[in-house]
């Protein structure tokens, strides 16, 4: 948890204001907790001692946030989210208009992850990896994309020649680098530039 | 009923930002195909909100496009700071 401890006169609003500049988070979020009350000799000059904390809990914030958006677009959509491991959040939505949050190519599921990791990332202190996937699209994107890594690369392996794939995104291009990595009869790497970088299946000389 | 963009924006930004009073999002001007919206942050907020390369940004317009999808209009957005 993010959290600072610092030395002032008055407990109000400006002290919270402080402390949200210095943790470089919304307002909202800080939390105040007096240490020490500290008086000066005669007891006129009176201050504190608080320990600032950014209040904030990835799942119960994170769904918070995604449930405002998805209310904001007027789709209703039940969410999920289950921790994967100790920094690996994923959040499953299943809406009734899927495809419009999906996009083209997951161009608008890439967006909401994108924004959603960038927000939970802005209130806690260790990194998470946070993971958005909609009605199962990505899951089953990626069986897709495992059975024609496969199938290019025996392709590949037959006749010799190197393939070049579609335009994919990096986490695309992974799961096919991925799952061709112990074969040993293929090599793969990624060509072009973002975003029309792909993936070339080349054949190993023996 | 019709999406509220101006909302829509404000709930997304105001969670990135350090001052949210300094916040405002105005929709400029609407017309059959396409809406073009304004936000105004703090100077400190700006990069925040326009994240790396634009990335932010960029994913902030996309969910708009997509709300706006069923209305079949496009949706413009200015990130500026005062």
């Amino acid at each position: 948890m993010k959290s600072i401890r610092f030395e002032t006169k008055t407990l109000n609003d400006s002290a919270i204001q402080y402390a949200a500049k210095e943790l470089r988070v919304n307002k909202d979020f800080v939390e105040l907790n007096v240490i020490e009350e500290k008086k000066s000799l005669l007891g006129l000059n009176k201050s504190y001692v608080v320990e600032a904390t950014v209040d904030f809990d990835v799942i119960k914030d994170g769904i918070e946030y995604l449930k405002t958006l998805l209310e904001n677009m007027q789709i209703e959509a039940v969410i999920e989210a289950k921790q994967l491991d100790e920094r690996q959040v994923l959040f499953s939505v299943e809406a009734k208009e899927n495809p419009i949050l999906i996009g083209k190519n997951g161009k608008t599921l890439d967006a909401i992850q994108t924004l959603l990791k960038n927000y939970i990332n802005l209130y806690i202190e260790e990194y998470h990896v946070i993971l958005v996937d909609i009605g199962g699209y990505k899951e089953q994107r990626k069986k897709q994309l495992e059975i024609l890594a496969t199938k290019t690369a025996m392709e590949v392996v037959k006749t010799k020649v190197k393939t070049r794939l579609g335009r994919m995104n990096a986490y695309e291009r992974r799961v096919v680098h991925t799952k061709l990595s112990d074969w040993r009869d293929v090599t793969t790497e990624s060509e072009g530039d973002e975003p029309n970088r792909f993936v070339v299946i080349k054949p190993n000389k023996k | 009923m019709a999406v509220d963009f101006e909302k829509l924006i404000l709930d997304l930004v105001t969670p990135l930002v350090i001052h949210p009073e300094d916040l405002l999002v105005k929709k400029f001007s609407e017309d059959e195909t396409s809406i073009t919206l304004q936000v105004l942050v703090n100077q400190e907020d700006l990069g925040r909100v326009i994240g790396r390369s634009g990335r932010i940004a960029n994913a902030i317009r996309t969910i708009a496009y997509a709300a706006a999808s069923r209305l079949g209009k496009k949706v413009n957005i200015d990130f500026d700071s005062f």
